[in-house]
């Protein structure tokens, strides 16, 4: 009888097994199962909220179409670019003026004389501050996409994604050097941009810095193309530049610490001028998801400026401290 | 001449490393830094070409260990203590891939497939056990299959479970077989792999349900003795088919049965065949009865498995994943309601026309057709055999093991107070 039990719970439990096998492979596989393959980032996105040192102070639609780039000059006034057109605002979002032209603006800066410097694509225009074309320069390869351009008072800086190069030229559209390309010799590694996304800045020493989005870093160049130093971190978390190619965009504030903007996880950090992460400005939560080319911009009262070309518009932060 | 192309295979040889190291990656891996633990992968890496022909050459000298200690010392603990080597070094470290009984799929494929690459590793795990089983028995089920040792480890009271019982149980392992070779002919999957009950444990990694799955087996496996090779595993069928005509297989007695029946029940996996004298042979005019109902009934199980397996084609190709999507695309309503698939997006976003999707779907049908057709008659087969054996008695004086279920574990030679040097073999 004993033996019979025994038996008995032994065949049970084999044919458990291949009742198990049976049903597994023929019987459960439930229709519209959750995608095990989804790209899901949303567990990435949220972030510590103690960091979180900025707030949206004011926002304002430019008015254009498609607009990508923004900049702000010495006095306060707000440019932004896109398509056909320019708009200058002063600091509360009150339009000024504007004029148009034919074409996409990728990205805009301020000049000698309030001049105003516009990527189109594959070359570089120069407009007065009344919006009269001075000089379309021609463009340095054939393969040419302008993604930036940083002035100083001798030279103007212009990051080209296509070339993965930065040129530097002078005022006048005279080519003088090629900077950041591949030299083994001189520890260079070379710009690896794989989107269109490339960004340069002028540090407040006149410095170079450009955004080698590929390898995560912020580098510094001197004009002449030497490797100075270069900071930055591939992570997930909220002190490293996450995804394939980060920051998308960059700005420097008046004591040299750095604002940076990242796509794939939107979001816009400050860090020390030591690559230090200090605070953050905006979360994720903050913009649209799939929010990409958040170009930036730092005014003379230390506001950032945010251009969020899926709501279309410039947004401001501020410390919280300072606005109350 | 000979000498110089030696030397110039050489340089040849150092250029190409050298070269290598010289290579820089054209995009540097992003090296993120998170919270967030990479799972660990339950599937060992590749083997490099080295070890893998180590592992060939050290599964031959394993069986041919084995097999020396079964037929020639009669060493059941010599043969213990090579399962348990063979437990640690095809099990825990080779992480139990690739193995003899899983390599059936590779083959299947290879052969039905000449764009599948087959290593000759694999056709060396697959091959030197039926080799050695065809010569000596089933030595590579007694010290080498790491599952066999591993199942011999918790075959605590091991019960018997009777002819009949044996006889229905051991239709399953044809019954696997056949979908596995089935499966993995059509390119659809390899069952056998998927349901491996113990590579979780040589791998220290497995899903909860297959853990649960392996403890389940295990815990059978305390009375029923090595349920897996016994009633599941489908190499088993192969061994137990080439063994019959083994001309060496191990006996229990070195020299003449003296009837002592000391051994009766020894054997924990029923695979003592007891002697049918001449005081119990059936008569002739039975026998021939018999014989003439089996010779006709096994072609009619033959037709009647065909004819079901066909008619079971849909069924069984409807895990194939093109048969799947087909039908998903074809019957929207069956997911109405709910998210839709991963495999429909997925479908939609690569363009492919669901012309063209339907044709290879029936394609894929037409091939499960035929195999339902070959699968069906193979199990008719079986199951007319297995009735003939039980209805066709053997002349048989003494103790035997039986040639295609013994394991050769030579627990039963333990039993026999025969020696070899007492009463030469007749």
């Amino acid at each position: 009888m004993k033996q019979r039990i025994i038996i008995g719970i032994a065949l049970l439990l084999l044919l458990v097994v291949i009742g198990f096998m049976v049903w597994d492979f023929f019987l459960s596989r439930p229709e519209g199962a959750a995608n095990p393959y989804a790209y899901d980032l949303s567990e990435l996105k949220k972030s510590d909220t103690a960091l979180n040192r900025y707030e949206e102070a004011l926002q304002f639609t430019p008015g254009l179409e498609e607009i990508h780039g923004i900049a702000v000059d010495p006095a306060g006034r707000i440019f932004v670019a896109g398509k056909n057109g320019v708009k200058v605002f002063d600091d509360s979002g009150k339009l000024l003026r504007k004029f148009k032209f034919d074409g996409y603006a990728d990205c805009i800066t301020l000049g000698l004389f309030g001049n105003i410097l516009l990527g189109m694509g594959d070359h570089v225009e120069i407009y007065s501050a009344e919006g009269k074309l001075l000089e379309k320069w021609k463009p340095a390869n054939s393969e040419s996409v302008i993604t930036s351009i940083a002035a100083t008072g001798l030279f103007v800086f212009v990051a080209d994604a296509g070339a993965k190069v930065v040129y530097r030229y002078d005022h006048s559209g005279k080519l003088f050097n090629r900077i950041g390309e591949k030299d083994p010799e001189n520890r260079i590694p070379g710009f690896i941009i794989p989107s269109p996304y490339f960004d340069v800045c002028i540090g407040k020493k006149g410095e170079l810095w450009v955004a080698n989005t590929g390898r995560h870093e912020l580098e510094q160049f001197s004009p002449d193309g030497r490797l100075v130093t270069s900071w930055g971190v591939a992570s997930m978390a909220i002190e490293g530049f996450a995804g394939c190619c980060n920051p998308s965009h960059f700005a420097i504030l008046a004591d040299g610490s750095f604002v940076t903007a990242e796509k794939g996880i939107e979001r816009v950090k400050i860090y020390s001028p030591g690559g230090v992460l200090k605070c953050v400005v905006a979360t994720p939560e903050q913009f649209e998801e799939g929010t990409k080319g958040l170009d930036l911009a730092v005014d003379p009262k230390g506001r950032l400026l945010v251009l969020d070309p899926v709501r279309n518009q410039v947004r401001i932060f501020v410390e919280k401290l300072k606005k109350k | 001449m000979k000498e110089r192309m030696k030397k110039l295979c050489w340089i040849l040889l150092f250029t190409l490393v050298v070269v290598n190291g010289f290579a820089v990656q054209r995009f540097p891996k992003p090296e993120f830094e998170t919270a967030y633990l990479q799972p660990q992968t339950h599937q060992p890496p590749p083997r490099a070409e080295l070890l893998a022909v180590t592992d060939v050459v050290v599964l031959f000298l394993a069986l041919a260990v084995t097999t020396w200690l079964v037929l020639k010392r009669r060493s059941r603990m010599g043969v213990f203590f090579m399962s348990l080597a063979s437990l640690a070094y095809f099990g825990f470290y080779r992480q139990g891939c690739v193995c003899s009984i899983g390599a059936i799929q590779n083959v299947t494929l290879a052969l039905f497939d000449h764009s599948f690459f087959i290593p000759l590793t694999v056709i060396a795990f697959f091959i030197l056990p039926l080799i050695f089983t065809l010569f000596f028995g089933r030595t590579f089920c007694a010290g080498v299959c790491p599952f066999g040792a591993l199942q011999d480890l918790v075959a605590f009271r091991p019960v018997k479970l009777g002819s009949r019982l044996n006889a229905v149980l051991g239709m399953i392992p044809y019954v696997y077989l056949g979908l596995a070779v089935l499966y993995a002919a059509t390119g659809t999957d390899f069952i056998i792999c998927r349901y491996d009950p113990f590579v979780g444990i040589f791998r220290f990694g497995a899903s909860f349900g297959m853990f649960i799955f392996t403890g389940t087996l295990l815990l059978s496996g305390i009375f029923i003795a090595r349920p897996y090779c016994r009633f599941l595993c489908p190499y088993g069928v192969l061994l137990n088919r080439t063994s019959r005509f083994s001309r060496k297989h191990l006996t229990i007695t070195p020299a003449a049965c003296i009837q002592c029946r000391l051994c009766e029940n020894s054997c924990p996996y029923d695979a003592i065949d007891i002697p049918v004298t001449g005081k119990n042979p059936m008569d002739k005019q039975r026998r021939m009865r018999n014989l003439i109902f089996i010779i006709l009934l096994v072609p009619v199980l033959v037709g009647i498995g065909g004819w079901t397996g066909a008619r079971l084609h849909e069924t069984l190709a409807g895990v194939n994943p093109k048969v799947r999507l087909a039908s998903l695309v074809m019957h929207p309503e069956s997911y109405a309601g709910m998210a839709e698939p991963f495999e429909i997006t997925a479908f939609r976003s690569a363009g492919k026309p669901v012309a063209q999707l339907y044709a290879e779907a029936s394609s894929v049908l037409g091939q499960f057709y035929t195999g339902g057709w070959i699968l069906g008659g193979f199990l008719g087969l079986v199951f007319g055999l297995v009735i003939a054996g039980r209805m066709l008695a053997r002349y048989n004086p003494d103790y035997v093991p039986n040639k295609g279920n013994c394991f050769s574990c030579g627990r039963c030679v333990d039993y026999c107070p025969v020696k070899a040097t007492t009463n030469p073999p007749s």
